[in-house]
C-alpha cells in the first residue's frame, strides 16, 4: 500500500490527550489505520491508556480492553481465543510500552510467543517509563538521564546499555519480528501490512520519541527518529522465520553525537561517555547488521562533520 | 496568610512558578510552602499549583480553596475553568493575556493585572514558557513580594537547575513583564457553565465498565468519544499551509499525531481542523517544500 492509498478513517480519533508531538500517538494512529475495523486492541498501563482512554471517554473506535501492567501477552492471547470461540475473524493487537515489554511484561510476552498465539504484539519504545514520570527501563540507552538515573558527581545518567530485545523475542522462533521507525513511512507501512497478512505471533518494535522524557522540541519528533536510524542508534530490520534482513542502510553513518545533542536527556554526557556509546553502536552495527564493505559501515571515530548543535539549540535547551 | 493558586498548562512551568514565589517570600524572611496538584499531567493539559506565604509557621497542608490571588498562565483556560472559584472579594488575579484587564471577563469584578507573558517569554527566552514572566506581573499586582526578591529567587532556582545564564535571562523576563503589566478591574459578566459529568450509579454501570458508544447528558461516551474534546487551547502556534506550494505528498497527513490534518478525498486537498491541533509543529518541520508555516495562535 502506498502512502496515498492509506484509508482516511481515524480509528484512533482526534481529541486524545497525548502531549504535542507524541511519537506513540503517531505510531498508534497509523498502525490502526492500516489494520482497519476488524481489530481489537489491548493496552496495559502506559501513556497510551491515559491519553487514549480516560473513562468514560475513548479515542479508539475499535474494541478496546485494559487490565494490568504485566500481562499484555496473556491478555491478547485470551482475547484472540475468545474471538475464535465466537467464530469471528478479528486481529488482536497489544500496544505495550517499553517498560511493559522489556521489564514488566516480558514473561507474559514470552509465553504468548512460545505458544505462537495468533496475535500482534507491538512495543512502543520511548526508552523509559514516561507515564509515571521518566524512570529508567531496560530500554533506556547508555548515558540517558532519567529520574532514577540522575546526573551527579559520581555517575552521569544510565550506566547500562539498551537491552537487546530483538534477540530475546527472535529466540522464540516466531514468524515475524520487525523494527519500525515513524520517520520512514514507506518501510513503516510495508512492515505493518506484512504483519497484517501473516498468522501466528508477530512482534513489531516501534521507535517512538517522547517529548517531555527526551527533553526536546515537539516539532523534532520525526527528525530525531530519522537521525536515530542514520546514526545507528536504531536499526531497521526484520526477522522472518529466522532470517534477518536489514531493510534500511544509511549510506554514510552519522555520528551518534549528532543524535544525542538534539535531546536534553543526553546533554550532560562527557566526551568519554559519548565515545563509549559510539563504540557500542559501531560494534553492534558491524557485527550484526553489516556485511563487510557494504554501505553504511560504522567507524568508531567518523570524520568531523559539524552541524549537530547550533547556537539556537543551545539557547533553547539551556545547554 | 496569603494564598496563591496557579492555573497553567503542563509545560508552562506552573509548579516551578509556585516554588519560585515561595522562595522569594523566604528570601524576604517569611515562611512559605509550594506544591502541585497531583493528576495525570500531560504537556498542554490544565494543571494546578499552590503557594502559601505567612509571617509565621504554616501548618495548613490542604489545597488552596479560597485564594488571595489567582495566577492564570494561559488565558485559553478561561473558557473551560472557573479560575476565580473561591477567590476572596478583595483578592486579585494575574493573567497572561494580550488584552487589558478591563476587556477580560472573569465572571467577577476583581483587581486584575494583565501582561502578554507569552510574547515576553518568546522574546526573551525564545520558548513559550511563561512562568517567570508571570511572576514579575504577580509582584506588581499583589506586592506580596518585591520584584527584586522575585529576581533573586529566579536566579537562584533556575540558575541552580539550568545554569547561570538561563537564570539571568529568566530574571530579565520577570522584570520585563513587571514593567509591562497593566492593572485594572476585570469584567464580571459571563457565567461559566460547569461541564456536566457523566456519573452513573453502580447499577447503571455496565459489567466491567464496558461501554458501547453512546450519548449522555454530559456528551458522548465510549469508543470514539474523544472527538468532543477540543484541545485547541493547548497550542501556542498553529500551522498555516500555502496551497500554492503544497505538492500533496501527504507526509504531514501521515505524521500528524492528532489526526487534525484531514484529507478531502474528492477535492484532492487537505484541511486542518484547528479544534484538535496542539501546535507541535511537526508538519511544518517535515514539509519537504516548506509549504507550512507556524504562526501564533490567538493573537
Amino acid at each position: 500500500m502506498k502512502l496515498k492509498d492509506l484509508p482516511d478513517e481515524n480509528l484512533f480519533t482526534q481529541g486524545h490527550t497525548a502531549c504535542p508531538g507524541c511519537g506513540a500517538a503517531m505510531s498508534i494512529r497509523n498502525t490502526i489505520r492500516i489494520f482497519g475495523k476488524d481489530t481489537a486492541v489491548y493496552v496495559p498501563a502506559s501513556c497510551a491508556v491515559v491519553f487514549g482512554t480516560t473513562f468514560p471517554l475513548a479515542a479508539w473506535k475499535v474494541p478496546f480492553f485494559h487490565t494490568a501492567f504485566e500481562n499484555t501477552g496473556a491478555s491478547i492471547a485470551g482475547m484472540k481465543a475468545a474471538y475464535e470461540v465466537k467464530g469471528k475473524d478479528v486481529t488482536v493487537i497489544g500496544f505495550a510500552g517499553d517498560g511493559g515489554t522489556y521489564d514488566i511484561g516480558l514473561q507474559s510476552m514470552s509465553g504468548a510467543a512460545e505458544r505462537n498465539d495468533d496475535v500482534l504484539y507491538i512495543c512502543l519504545d520511548n526508552e523509559a517509563y514516561m507515564n509515571t514520570g521518566i524512570q529508567r527501563s531496560g530500554g533506556t540507552p547508555f548515558g540517558a538521564w532519567t529520574t532514577t538515573t540522575p546526573v551527579g558527581k559520581k555517575t552521569q545518567g544510565n550506566r547500562t546499555f539498551k537491552k537487546n530485545l530483538a534477540e530475546i523475542v527472535a529466540a522464540h522462533d516466531i514468524p515475524y519480528f520487525a523494527t519500525l521507525s515513524i520517520g520512514h513511512p514507506v518501510d513503516f507501512i510495508r512492515k505493518v501490512e506484512k504483519a497484517k497478512s501473516m498468522k501466528g505471533f508477530r512482534f513489531l518494535h516501534m521507535f517512538t520519541p517522547c517529548i517531555p522524557g527526551w527533553k526536546m522540541d515537539p516539532a523534532k519528533t520525526v527528525e530525531v527518529t530519522k537521525l536515530a536510524v542514520e546514526s545507528g542508534m536504531w536499526t531497521l530490520f526484520e526477522i522472518e522465520n529466522g532470517e534477518k534482513k536489514i531493510t534500511y542502510k544509511p549510506q554514510k553513518m552519522k555520528r551518534v553525537k549528532d543524535y544525542l545533542m538534539m535531546q536534553g536527556r543526553f546533554r550532560h554526557m562527557s566526551e568519554e561517555d559519548i565515545k563509549k556509546l559510539q563504540m557500542w553502536v559501531c560494534h553492534k552495527w558491524n557485527l550484526n547488521y553489516n556485511e563487510k564493505g557494504a554501505p553504511g559501515v560504522c567507524e568508531i571515530e567518523p570524520p568531523e562533520e559539524h552541524h549537530g548543535v547550533t547556537e539556537e539549540h543551545r539557547e533553547m535547551h539551556g545547554l | 496568610m496569603f494564598e496563591v493558586r496557579f492555573h497553567g498548562r503542563g509545560g508552562q512551568g506552573a509548579v516551578m512558578a509556585a516554588q519560585t514565589l515561595a522562595e522569594a517570600a523566604v528570601i524576604e524572611g517569611n515562611y512559605a510552602v509550594a506544591f502541585p496538584f497531583f493528576g495525570a499531567e500531560r504537556r498542554g493539559a490544565p494543571v494546578l499549583a499552590f503557594t502559601r506565604i505567612d509571617s509565621g509557621k504554616i501548618y495548613s497542608k490542604t489545597q488552596v480553596y479560597t485564594p488571595d490571588c489567582v495566577v492564570v498562565l494561559d488565558d485559553s483556560l478561561l473558557d473551560t475553568i472557573d479560575v476565580v472559584a473561591g477567590l476572596k472579594p478583595d483578592g486579585s488575579v494575574v493573567i497572561n493575556s494580550k488584552d487589558a484587564p478591563t476587556d477580560i471577563d472573569l465572571g467577577m469584578e476583581v483587581h486584575t493585572g494583565a501582561v502578554n507573558a507569552t510574547s515576553v517569554a518568546l522574546e526573551i527566552l525564545k520558548a513559550p514558557i511563561t512562568n517567570t514572566a508571570i511572576l514579575g506581573a504577580l509582584a506588581k499586582v499583589t506586592g506580596i513580594v518585591s520584584i527584586e526578591s522575585i529576581e533573586a529567587a529566579i536566579k537562584r532556582r533556575f540558575g541552580e537547575k539550568l545554569g547561570e545564564k538561563i537564570g539571568e535571562r529568566n530574571a530579565v523576563a520577570a522584570r520585563t513583564a513587571y514593567e509591562r503589566t497593566v492593572t485594572g478591574k476585570s469584567m464580571g459578566v459571563k457565567r461559566l457553565e460547569q461541564k456536566k459529568q457523566w456519573l452513573p450509579t453502580h447499577q447503571e454501570l455496565p459489567v466491567g465498565g464496558a461501554l458501547v458508544a453512546g450519548k449522555t447528558d454530559a456528551g458522548l461516551i465510549g469508543p470514539g468519544s474523544f472527538t468532543e474534546n477540543n484541545v485547541s487551547g493547548w497550542a501556542t502556534f498553529r500551522p498555516v499551509r500555502d496551497r500554492e506550494k503544497c505538492t500533496m505528498c501527504l507526509l504531514c497527513w501521515f505524521y500528524c499525531p492528532e489526526g487534525t490534518i484531514v484529507r478531502i478525498s474528492d477535492k484532492g486537498d487537505l484541511m486542518t481542523n484547528y479544534d484538535y491541533c496542539k501546535g507541535c509543529g511537526i508538519c511544518a518541520n517535515e514539509c519537504p517544500v516548506d509549504a507550512i508555516k507556524m504562526v501564533r495562535a490567538r493573537v
